[in-house]
C-alpha cells in the first residue's frame, strides 16, 4: 500500500520533470518556433522584481473574481439542490434547466453579461454559473445518497423532512459535494478569465490578452504559468479535502 | 372472529393490535405476491412476543407494519387503539435493525443522542451514559461505528432504540448477521436490559433458541403467504439466566417449534 502509493508518487514526478524538461528543450532549440520560450526565460520573466507588482495586482484581481464565483456558485448550487431535493416537483423543472444553460458555451453568454452587467463583473457571473451546474449536479445527486435502511431509521424516529435534510440527507451528500466542489475548480478558474478576456480593466486574463496583441511573448507565458499554477494547486488541496471528507462521512 | 374484532375495537386494552392483516404486493410483472395473509396477533402491555419463522415467510413486514413502515392492504394494525403513525410521530417507538443503520459520520454517544434531536427533546447526559453502561459500551462514546465489532455496533442500536424510554420496541433480526457465539452472548446482554426496562417489544427472529430464551410468547409463521401456525407460551421466569437453555422443557419446547418450522422436514 505505501510502497504503491510511493511508486505513484515518484512517477508523477518523474512525469512532471520530464514535461518541464521538454519545455525546456523545445524553447531552447526554438523546435516550436519563437512563440514557444524555454521554461528557464519564462521563470526568469515571471521572477523579475520589477513585475511583482504587476503579477501581484493581475493575480490579486484574479483570485478575488475566482474566488467570489466559486463562493457564489458553491451557495447558490447547493442551495438550489437542497430546495429541488424538498420540494420534489421543481427538479425535472431544475435539471433541465441547469443542462440548458450548462449546454450554451461560456463564451456565447460573455458578450450578455457585459451587456447587462458590467465589465468588471462579468468574469465573476460566468465563474458562477460554471461552478453553479457541477455543484447542483453533485449535490442532487449526493442528496439520494443516504441508505434506506437509514430512511427507515428516520420514519421511525418521528423526523421532520426538514431534520431528515439537515442530519442524514447533507452528511450523506457530503462526500458527493466535496467531489464536485474540487471538479469546480477549475470551472472558476475559465470563468474568472474568460470573463477578463472580454474586457476586464485588470487581472490575469487582461495580461494574456494585451501580452498576445503586443507580442509579449515571455509575459503570455508567464501569465498562462500563473493561472495553471494556481488552478492545479487549489484543485489539489481540495483533493486532500475530499479524501479527508471520504474518510469522515462513509 | 367477529366478535373479537369488534371488543378489540372497543377497548385499546392491546399494546398492539394486528387485526386480520394482509399484505399484497404489485410485482413489476403484474402479478401480485401475497407476503402475509390474515394475521391476527395481539400483543399485551409490557409483553415480549417473538415471530418466528423462515426467511421470506413476511415476518419482517408484520414488523413493518407495526412500524408503519408499510401500510396494510387488508385489515388494520392499531397500536393502544391508534394508528401506528401517531406513535412514530410522537417519538415514542424504538427500532433495532438487521442492518445496525448507525450513522457513520457521527460518534457513538452522538448516535445515541440522534433520537432526542430529531425529537427536538433535550439529551438527557444521563440517560445515555446509563444505557452505554447497560450495553456495556462505557468508554466508547468518542469512538465512531466502523471502529466497533459487529456486535458492539448492534448493541449501540439497541441503546440507541431504548433512549427515549419508548412505548413499543421493535427487533428485526438484531443479531442475524453475527456469528453464533457473538450471537449467544448478545442475547444473554438483551435478555439483561429487557428485564430492566419490561417495554412491549416484538422480536422477529429465525432462531428457535432465542425466540425461547427472549420471549414470553413465541408466534410461528409459515412462508408464502406468511400466516401463524402456531402460538406457544414461554414458562420460564425472568430474569433468565444462560443456564435456562440447557433445561429439558426449554429442549422440548425448541423441538415442538423446530417442528412446526418445518412440517414437512418431519
Amino acid at each position: 500500500m505505501i510502497r504503491e502509493r510511493l511508486t505513484s508518487i515518484i512517477f508523477g514526478a518523474l512525469g512532471v520533470a520530464l514535461f518541464l524538461a521538454l519545455w525546456e528543450v523545445i524553447g531552447v532549440n526554438r523546435l516550436a518556433g519563437l512563440t514557444w520560450p524555454p521554461l528557464s526565460q519564462v521563470l526568469q520573466f515571471l521572477f523579475e522584481p520589477a513585475r511583482r507588482g504587476l503579477f501581484l495586482r493581475a493575480m490579486g484581481a484574479t483570485f478575488t473574481m475566482v474566488a467570489c464565483g466559486y463562493l457564489f456558485g458553491l451557495i447558490a448550487g447547493a442551495v438550489m439542490a437542497a430546495l429541488v431535493h424538498m420540494v420534489r416537483p421543481m427538479r425535472p423543472g431544475m435539471d433541465k434547466l441547469a443542462s440548458v444553460v450548462h449546454a450554451i458555451p461560456s463564451i456565447a453568454l460573455a458578450p450578455i453579461f457585459i451587456v447587462l452587467l458590467s465589465r468588471e463583473v462579468t468574469g465573476i457571473a460566468i465563474a458562477t454559473l460554471n461552478v453553479f451546474f457541477v455543484i447542483y449536479i453533485a449535490t442532487t445527486s449526493g442528496l439520494a445518497n443516504s441508505t434506506q435502511a437509514h430512511r427507515d431509521l428516520f420514519q421511525v424516529l418521528g423526523s421532520s423532512r426538514l431534520n431528515r435534510l439537515l442530519r442524514l440527507d447533507l452528511p450523506a451528500a457530503m462526500p458527493a459535494l466535496s467531489s464536485g466542489m474540487k471538479q469546480a475548480i477549475p470551472a472558476a478558474f475559465i470563468g474568472a478569465i474568460l470573463g477578463e478576456w472580454f474586457g476586464s480593466s485588470s487581472g490575469l486574463g487582461l495580461l494574456m490578452v494585451s501580452a498576445m496583441q503586443n507580442f509579449q511573448i515571455p509575459l503570455l507565458w508567464s501569465a498562462v504559468l500563473i493561472a495553471s499554477t494556481a488552478s492545479l494547486f487549489t484543485f489539489a488541496v481540495m483533493g486532500l479535502l475530499e479524501r479527508f471528507v471520504y474518510a469522515r462521512f462513509q | 372472529m367477529e366478535i373479537e374484532t369488534v371488543v378489540s375495537r372497543v377497548h385499546p386494552q392491546w399494546a398492539i393490535d394486528i387485526d386480520h392483516v394482509g399484505k399484497t404486493y404489485m410485482l413489476d410483472s403484474g402479478k401480485e405476491l401475497v407476503a402475509v395473509e390474515n394475521v391476527l396477533l395481539r400483543i399485551e402491555k409490557g409483553e415480549f412476543v417473538a415471530l418466528l419463522g423462515p426467511s421470506g415467510c413476511g415476518k419482517s413486514t408484520i414488523l413493518r407494519l407495526v412500524a408503519a413502515l408499510e401500510e396494510p392492504t387488508f385489515g388494520r394494525v392499531a397500536i393502544e387503539g391508534r394508528d401506528p403513525a401517531e406513535l412514530s410521530r410522537s417519538h415514542r417507538l424504538g427500532v433495532a435493525f438487521q442492518d445496525h443503520a448507525l450513522l457513520p459520520w457521527l460518534t457513538i454517544w452522538k448516535n445515541i443522542a440522534l433520537p432526542y434531536r430529531v425529537a427536538g427533546k433535550t439529551v438527557d447526559r444521563q440517560r445515555i451514559a446509563d444505557l452505554l453502561a447497560l450495553v456495556g459500551l462505557s468508554g466508547f462514546e468518542k469512538a465512531r461505528p466502523r471502529q466497533l465489532s459487529g456486535g458492539m455496533r448492534q448493541r449501540v442500536s439497541i441503546a440507541r432504540a431504548l433512549v427515549l424510554n419508548p412505548d413499543v420496541l421493535l427487533l428485526d433480526e438484531p443479531f442475524g448477521a453475527l456469528d453464533a457465539v457473538t450471537r449467544r452472548h448478545m442475547n444473554v446482554e438483551l435478555q439483561r436490559i429487557w428485564s430492566e426496562e419490561r417495554i412491549t417489544t416484538m422480536l422477529v427472529t429465525h432462531s428457535v433458541e432465542e425466540a425461547l430464551f427472549l420471549a414470553d410468547r413465541v408466534v410461528v409463521m409459515s412462508g408464502r403467504p406468511g400466516k401463524v401456525v402456531k402460538t406457544i407460551n414461554v414458562p420460564f421466569d425472568r430474569p433468565r439466566l444462560p443456564e435456562v437453555q440447557r433445561l429439558p422443557e426449554f429442549h422440548h419446547l425448541a423441538d415442538e417449534l423446530t417442528l412446526a418450522l418445518e412440517p414437512e422436514g418431519h
